[in-house]
C-alpha cells in the first residue's frame, strides 16, 4: 500500500509550495508538515495502538485537515462530525463508530464525553511524516450517510479502496501539477471533500477552501477570479445559483471543472463552458460506497453531447470499477433497457459499517465474465447505450407509481423546464391523505399564474404525469453536503 | 437616498421574508443575530432587495454584505 507513503513524498518535495489557503491565509506544505507531525505526536501519547476510529470536528483550518494525514500515518481512520449537526445525530454516529478520541481544532473541546486532543494547543515537535505500516485492509474513514430508518449509516473506506480511486482519477487524465490551485468547496462529513484535499497533496499543489460564514456560490466565484483557480470539483447546484451572473464571469485560468453529486443539465453546461473558455468539463459520477467516483463523461464543446431528459450523461465506467445494469431479479437487461446500476471494483466499500441486515439487501455476489463478483446496488435507475455510456434516469425510487404508471420525475422535470425558460424545478412524489401517490411541482420563483406552465405540459405529458399541486420557492433549500434538499421539498406537500 | 430611508426599507424586506420585527437595525448586525436568516432566506432576502430598489447585485457585491452597514452602503452605490 503505497498511498501514504506518496502523500508523504509530496509534502516533503513540495515544501516550499503553498498547500492551503484559509479566508486568504496561505501556508505551505512545511507548514502543513509541522502540524501533521505535532499532532501526530499527540495522537501517540494519547491514543492506544489498538484504538482505530477517530472522530474528527469537521472545521476549516490547517489543523483539521493536518489532523487526517496525521491519522493516516499512524495507520488511522477518522469519523469526520460536523460541528452544526445535531448533538444526538452525531452521538450516533460516535456510538456505531465506537469512537472514543475526537480531534478538534476548535478553542474549546466540543464532546466532552470523549478523550478530546484540541489540534491547536499540541506542543511543537520535530517533522515526521514517516508513516507506520498500514495495509490495503486498513481502514481511512468512515462517512455516515442518512439512512432510511432514521439511523446513520456508516460507509468504511479502506486504504485500497481509496488507493483504487486515485489509481483510476490520474487514469482519467485531468492531471494537476504542483503549479495548480484546486477548489475544496465541500463540508468534510461529504466525501467529495476526499479527492477536493487528497489529488492536490498527492502534487504538490494549492488547495482553497470556503469559510463557513460565507456564501458558497459567490465566494467560489471570488476564488476563480482573484486566486486563477485551475481545478474545481463542484455540485450542479452551484451552478443553478450562478446562472443569472454567468455574464460577470470570465475565468481562462480554469483548465478543469468537474461536477459530481447530482444530475448536470446540458444547457446550463454549455452556458457555463462560456465562462470558462479554456477548461475541459466533466461529469463524473458515483456514491459514497464505491469511493468518490467511479464514471466519469468529459463534455464535448460545441459538439453533440448524450442527454437524457436533458441531463448528461454520467459516462463509461473508470478503471477499477465494473458496472451493470440489472433487473429487480439482479439478471443484466439488454442495452438500451431501463434498470438498477451496480457497481462493483476495488473502490468498493467492504460493506456497511456493523449492519449486516442492510449489507445483505444492497451488496449481492453474481457471476460475471467467469468470475463471482459482488456487486452493489446503486439506487440508481440507468440505461447504457451501444458505445457503453451511462444514461442516468433517477432514483429508483423517484420512479413512483402514479395510478399504476411508472413515472420518473426527471422527465416532468424536464418539461417543466423547457416551458419555463432557465426556471429551476423539483417534480417530487408525495403520498396524500389518502394513502395515494401525488405528484407535486416545485418551482424556484415567485408566484406566477402556472396555467400556461400546465397546458404546455398537458400538451407533452400524459394526464397522470401532470403535477396536481405547485408551490413555489424563491431559493431551493440545500442540504449540507450542498444539493437540492427534496426532503425539505416534499414538507411543502406534506403540509398540504 | 438617505440611510434611513434605506434602513426603513430593508427592515420592511426583513420583516416580510422572515415573518417577524426581533431585530435592531444598527450597522453590525449580521445575519447570525437575527432568527430565521440563514442561507436560504439571505437569497429571498436579497432578491427582495433587489426588487424593492430597482437595482441589482454583482456577484462581487455579495461578498460584501458583511452586515447591515456594508449592506447600506452598497445599495447607496447603486441608486
Amino acid at each position: 500500500m503505497n498511498l501514504v507513503f506518496d502523500i508523504q513524498k509530496s509534502i516533503e518535495e513540495n515544501y516550499t509550495n503553498n498547500a492551503f489557503c484559509f479566508s486568504n491565509t496561505h501556508y505551505s506544505y512545511k507548514d502543513f508538515a509541522q502540524v501533521i507531525s505535532d499532532i501526530r505526536k499527540a495522537i501517540r501519547s494519547s491514543v492506544k495502538d489498538d484504538e482505530i476510529n477517530i472522530g474528527l470536528i469537521a472545521n476549516d483550518d490547517i489543523q483539521t485537515y493536518a489532523s487526517i494525514i496525521a491519522l493516516w500515518m499512524e495507520g488511522k481512520a477518522y469519523i469526520p462530525l460536523h460541528p452544526d449537526f445535531p448533538v444526538g445525530r452525531n452521538k450516533m454516529v460516535i456510538d456505531q463508530a465506537e469512537v472514543k478520541t475526537v480531534l478538534d481544532s476548535s478553542e474549546t473541546e466540543i464532546f466532552t464525553e470523549c478523550n478530546t486532543i484540541l489540534t491547536k494547543q499540541c506542543n511543537s515537535s520535530e517533522i515526521n511524516l514517516t508513516p507506520v505500516e498500514v495495509t490495503d485492509d486498513d481502514l481511512g474513514y468512515i462517512f455516515f450517510t442518512s439512512g432510511t430508518t432514521g439511523t446513520p449509516k456508516g460507509v468504511p473506506i479502506t486504504f485500497g479502496n481509496l488507493s483504487g480511486f486515485m489509481d483510476a482519477f490520474w487514469e482519467l487524465d485531468y492531471p494537476i501539477t504542483s503549479e495548480d490551485r484546486c477548489l475544496q468547496m465541500f463540508e468534510l462529513t461529504f466525501d467529495l471533500s476526499v479527492v477536493s484535499y487528497l489529488a492536490p497533496i498527492l502534487k504538490g499543489a494549492c488547495i482553497y477552501t470556503i469559510p463557513k460564514e460565507e456564501i458558497k456560490y459567490s465566494y467560489i466565484f471570488e476564488l476563480m477570479e482573484d486566486y486563477e483557480l485551475t481545478f474545481a470539483l463542484m455540485v450542479p447546484s452551484i451552478l443553478h445559483y450562478l446562472r443569472p451572473y454567468f455574464d460577470e464571469i470570465d475565468c481562462p485560468a480554469m483548465k478543469y471543472s468537474l461536477f459530481c453529486g447530482e444530475a448536470l443539465p446540458l444547457d446550463v453546461t454549455e452556458e457555463w463552458s462560456t465562462c470558462i473558455p479554456n477548461a475541459t468539463i466533466a461529469n463524473v459520477y458515483g456514491p459514497t460506497e464505491c469511493t468518490i467516483f467511479c464514471t466519469d463523461y468529459t463534455f464535448k464543446r460545441g459538439k453533440y453531447n448524450k442527454t437524457h431528459n436533458g441531463v448528461l450523461t454520467i459516462g463509461k465506467d473508470m478503471k477499477n470499477t465494473t458496472t451493470i445494469i440489472v433487473d429487480e431479479d439482479n439478471n443484466e437487461v439488454k442495452e438500451g433497457e431501463n434498470g438498477e446500476l451496480c457497481l462493483s471494483g476495488s473502490q468498493l466499500t467492504p460493506g456497511y459499517w456493523k449492519n449486516e441486515e442492510k449489507n445483505k439487501e444492497t451488496f449481492f455476489y453474481k457471476e460475471y465474465k467467469g468470475k463471482n463478483i459482488r456487486f452493489y446496488r446503486t439506487g440508481d435507475l440507468c440505461t447504457v447505450d451501444k458505445d457503453g455510456d451511462i444514461l442516468y434516469l433517477g432514483r429508483v425510487d423517484f420512479q413512483a407509481k402514479i395510478q399504476g404508471f411508472r413515472v420518473e420525475l426527471s422527465e416532468i422535470e424536464f418539461h417543466a423546464k423547457a416551458a419555463l425558460d432557465k426556471i429551476n424545478v423539483a417534480a417530487i412524489a408525495f403520498i396524500n391523505s389518502i394513502h395515494n401517490t401525488e405528484i407535486g411541482l416545485v418551482i424556484e420563483s415567485e408566484e406566477f399564474e402556472t396555467k400556461e406552465l400546465l397546458d404546455e405540459l398537458k400538451n407533452s405529458l400524459p394526464q397522470y404525469m401532470i403535477p396536481s399541486q405547485i408551490k413555489f420557492m424563491n431559493a431551493f433549500p440545500l442540504n449540507t453536503n450542498g444539493k437540492t434538499d427534496r426532503k425539505k421539498l416534499k414538507e411543502l406537500f406534506n403540509k398540504g | 437616498m438617505e440611510t434611513n430611508i434605506i434602513k426603513g426599507k430593508i427592515s420592511g424586506v426583513l420583516e416580510a421574508i422572515l415573518e417577524h420585527t426581533n431585530f435592531e437595525l444598527h450597522d453590525e448586525l449580521t445575519a447570525k443575530d437575527v432568527d430565521g436568516w440563514d442561507s436560504l432566506s439571505h437569497m429571498m432576502i436579497i432578491t427582495k432587495i433587489e426588487e424593492e430598489f430597482n437595482i441589482r447585485f454583482k456577484l462581487r457585491d455579495l461578498n460584501k454584505l458583511k452586515n447591515l452597514g456594508s449592506l447600506v452602503s452598497v445599495i447607496q452605490t447603486k441608486i
